[in-house]
């Protein structure tokens, strides 16, 4: 068995057994915990596949800007989670049985492939993985790469019209009027007199 | 033994069958439903880039970025409706979704 | 071509999407400045863009498909006249939707922005020509749908609806695209001219792949047994943010759903055929008969919803040559007649806030004595009672589906239509024959407007239009899935 193999069964081994990890932990901060260690284990397999540049993206969005997110909603909605894991059993067997049913039937169409395409190994085009990617991205993949530009658009609007409110009371700094107000405005002179000081 | 590309296509299986089993254990943990989308999206990742790297085809590649594009999209519009039926409801299970009937 | 020419061609095809995209950009910077003042005019301007899109693609229809964009995109015959249709019921249903949105108190200007991504996002789906262009449309369009289910942020049942969208929503986006991927493993290739050349007989991998993403798009267009979530979104969403979900993105899903299997997957009739078949036969069934014992309105009209997509699945089955024009046609009749009912939907107000049981109609013909002739006209048409427009959608449907050799499905249409009559009909002896409830509030002109509008297409449609809409789609399909365009 070469270093290759060792490396993809222990990577596969923690990704799957993470992924069971995220979804059969009690605490919801332990589940995305867990889901940090399924994306890391799976960059580490895209790299074993020649796609560094794909297995660094995927540290950098989902570890540093998902997994975040799900973090901070989750400890900011104050939610008793252990009532919520109750009749996480009563699905179980039904469940189980038909992931089981879905699994076998997946590896086994999947497995058809043997002997199909290049090594592995080898990087698909000349040059480095981002080149790769950027020689397209930019080019023939134009308009799919403004497209999930208004994607991203969409998703900060929703965001912004579900979720900010606009407060009264809350102490707000005004860069116009700070900047806009006069000498006379701000500074009032005094002459104080010595031994009255101002009454 | 050679690493093939029936073994990447494995763990996207069992990733793919893990999310959605989630997806049905979990009915009333709606914040570890979002988790399972994400582990469903990300085996179609693994699908993508291991059929890109095997075929010599830079396309599956392009396509598993512009999905994590959309999968953070994804996560962040569903976070933000969870926290609207939040403080309507203070809580979040789904099985107490029973203002309507079918 | 140069690569500059080559992208100014493939921009000088795509004005109607450059048109959504400009006015959405520039609407958010209009609202940002104004803030919700603004709502109002660009709601109108959001419209008159629409329709200014869907105009220019229908003027623009091109003899033969053209391939633009290295292939992500195709401009044809199909793709312009699903866009017509789409530009203009989502028009319709966005001045509704103001209208009642003002009246409601969420007057937001993220509205029309949202509406015209969710459009943008649609006129993708028509167009798309790769399975990267189809899951991006696919998106753009759910994911500001489920931000408008839960649009009205205070009220439970709104933020509920969208929860519940959401999360079956990205679901299926999910067996979507494990579907696709398995496509693009086992023909090489994301684009559908390419898939279409490799697809050879098909194998194992390709079949699952189509099934896995046929189911993403039947639980888009709401085909049962991926209907689940229909009534409860129809229900909890905002009637106007209903109204737009029961019109426009119908007729995305369904030119979607045609693209795939006439497009790359034409060779694999004998496959999904079957698929199709099902899915057709299922949401009849369902339809029709989960329909008679709603009490409230909007599930009235989800189920009414799912039926009428078993009927254009059913026209779908029948193979790109028939299947195509019947399932547009059906759906250029069908949409004007959903719009005008769910307008006067959104004209039921007492005492200043909407209501939305079956019940609140009682005696309409003696308080409102035009909106009851409009709402009958167009649940008769509904039922597809002959000299209505509805009628020759059904009856082109059921052309095609005797053609193809499907009786078994057209004779169980003939039962879901002789069911559906009876829900319909309850509406409307329900409007004619029963106790007045207490009366509703003044409406609004754009409810009075719409429904006018989409009671006279109906009705009129068979003293001039219905040949000169039939022919037209006819041409527009004809000469789309003649043959795999190469890029």
């Amino acid at each position: 068995m070469g270093l290759t193999a060792i490396a993809f069964y222990a990577l596969a081994a923690v990704a799957v057994g993470a992924a069971l990890a995220v979804i059969s932990a009690r605490n919801p901060v332990h589940s995305v915990l867990f889901l940090i260690l399924t994306f890391f284990s799976t960059a580490g397999l895209f790299v074993l596949l020649g796609a560094e540049f794909l297995a660094m993206l995927l540290v950098v969005v989902y570890v540093g800007a998902v997994a975040v997110l799900f973090l901070f909603v989750v400890m900011m909605l104050d939610v008793n989670f252990a009532e919520l894991k109750q009749g996480f059993l009563s699905y179980m067997p039904l469940g189980a049985l038909i992931g089981l049913a879905l699994l076998a039937e997946l590896v086994l169409v999947t497995s058809a492939t043997h002997g199909q395409g290049h090594s592995a190994l080898a990087p698909p085009v000349e040059g480095t993985n981002a080149l790769a990617i950027g020689r397209v991205l930019y080019t023939d993949y134009l308009v799919l790469f403004q497209l999930s530009g208004l994607v991203l658009f969409v998703a900060m609007i929703g965001a912004v019209v579900l979720t900010l409110r606009k407060r009264t009371g809350v102490k707000r700094q005004s860069v116009s009027r700070q900047v806009g107000r006069t000498r006379k405005q701000a500074v009032e002179l005094k002459d104080v007199k010595s031994g009255q000081g101002l009454s | 033994m050679e690493i093939g590309l029936s073994h990447f296509l494995a763990v996207g299986a069992a990733l793919f069958t893990i999310g959605v089993f989630g997806i049905f254990v979990n009915r009333k943990n709606v914040i570890v439903l979002l988790m399972c989308i994400e582990l469903v999206l990300l085996s179609v990742n693994v699908n993508l880039v291991a059929f890109s790297a095997f075929l010599g085809n830079i396309q599956g590649q392009v396509f598993a970025m512009f999905v994590l594009t959309v999968a953070a999209a994804e996560a962040a519009v569903g976070l933000a409706i969870l926290v609207t039926y939040f403080r309507n409801r203070g809580d979040i299970a789904v099985e107490d979704l029973n203002l309507m009937k079918g | 071509m140069t690569d500059v020419e080559a992208l100014l061609f493939s921009l000088s095809w795509s004005q109607p999407e450059l048109w959504l995209a400009g006015f959405a950009l520039v609407a958010t910077l209009v609202g940002a400045a104004f803030g919700d003042r603004a709502s109002g005019p660009l709601s109108i301007g959001a419209a008159l863009v629409m329709v200014i899109a869907a105009t220019l693609a229908a003027l623009h229809r091109p003899e033969t498909p053209v391939v633009i964009f290295n292939g992500s995109l195709v401009v044809d015959g199909f793709s312009a006249a699903v866009k017509t249709i789409v530009g203009y019921s989502a028009a319709a249903t966005l001045l509704l939707a103001s209208e009642h949105l003002q009246r409601s108190g969420d007057r937001r200007f993220e509205f029309p922005v949202l509406v015209t991504l969710a459009v943008l996002g649609m006129f993708v789906m028509a167009s798309a020509h790769d399975l990267i262009a189809l899951y991006i449309g696919v998106e753009l369009q759910s994911l500001a749908a489920y931000v408008m289910a839960a649009f009205r942020r205070d009220d439970a049942r709104s933020s509920e609806a969208g929860l519940k969208y959401f999360v079956l929503g990205a679901l299926s986006s999910g067996l979507l695209l494990y579907g696709a991927s398995l496509i693009y493993g086992f023909a090489g290739s994301v684009k559908f001219a390419e898939i279409a050349t490799q697809i050879g007989d098909g194998n194992a991998g390709l079949t699952f792949g189509l099934v896995f993403l046929l189911c993403g798009l039947a639980f888009k267009m709401s085909a049962a047994p991926f209907h689940m979530w229909t009534p409860d979104v129809y229900e909890g969403a905002p009637t106007p943010v209903t109204a737009f979900f029961a019109a426009a993105p119908k007729m995305a899903a369904v030119a979607l759903m045609a693209r795939v299997i006439y497009g790359p997957f034409g060779a694999l009739e004998a496959q999904w055929v079957q698929v199709i078949a099902a899915l057709a036969a299922i949401s009849l069934v369902v339809g029709s008969v989960a329909a008679l014992v709603q009490t409230n309105i909007k599930r009235l009209m989800a189920y009414s919803s799912i039926a009428n997509m078993g009927f254009v699945l059913m026209a779908l089955a029948a193979g790109a040559k028939e299947g195509a024009p019947a399932a547009l046609l059906y759906m250029a009749l069908y949409l004007p007649a959903t719009i005008g009912i769910f307008a006067v939907i959104q004209a039921m107000w007492r005492d200043g806030k909407p209501v939305e049981d079956v019940a609140d109609l009682a005696g309409l013909a003696r308080r409102t004595p035009w909106m009851a002739y409009i709402l009958t006209a167009l649940l008769f048409s509904l039922t597809g009672i002959p000299p209505l427009a509805g009628f020759f959608g059904k009856y082109a449907a059921f052309l095609a589906t005797v053609n193809a050799g499907l009786v078994w499905l057209a004779i169980l249409a003939g039962l879901a239509t002789v069911v559906g009559a009876g829900y319909y009909l309850r509406v409307v002896k329900v409007i004619w024959f029963d106790a007045p409830a207490p009366a509703f509030d003044r409406t609004g002109g754009a409810v009075v407007l719409t429904a006018g509008v989409s009671a006279a297409l109906t009705v009129l449609v068979l003293v001039v239009g219905a040949g000169a809409v039939q022919s037209w789609i006819a041409i527009s399909a004809a000469t789309s899935f003649a043959a795999p365009p190469l890029p």
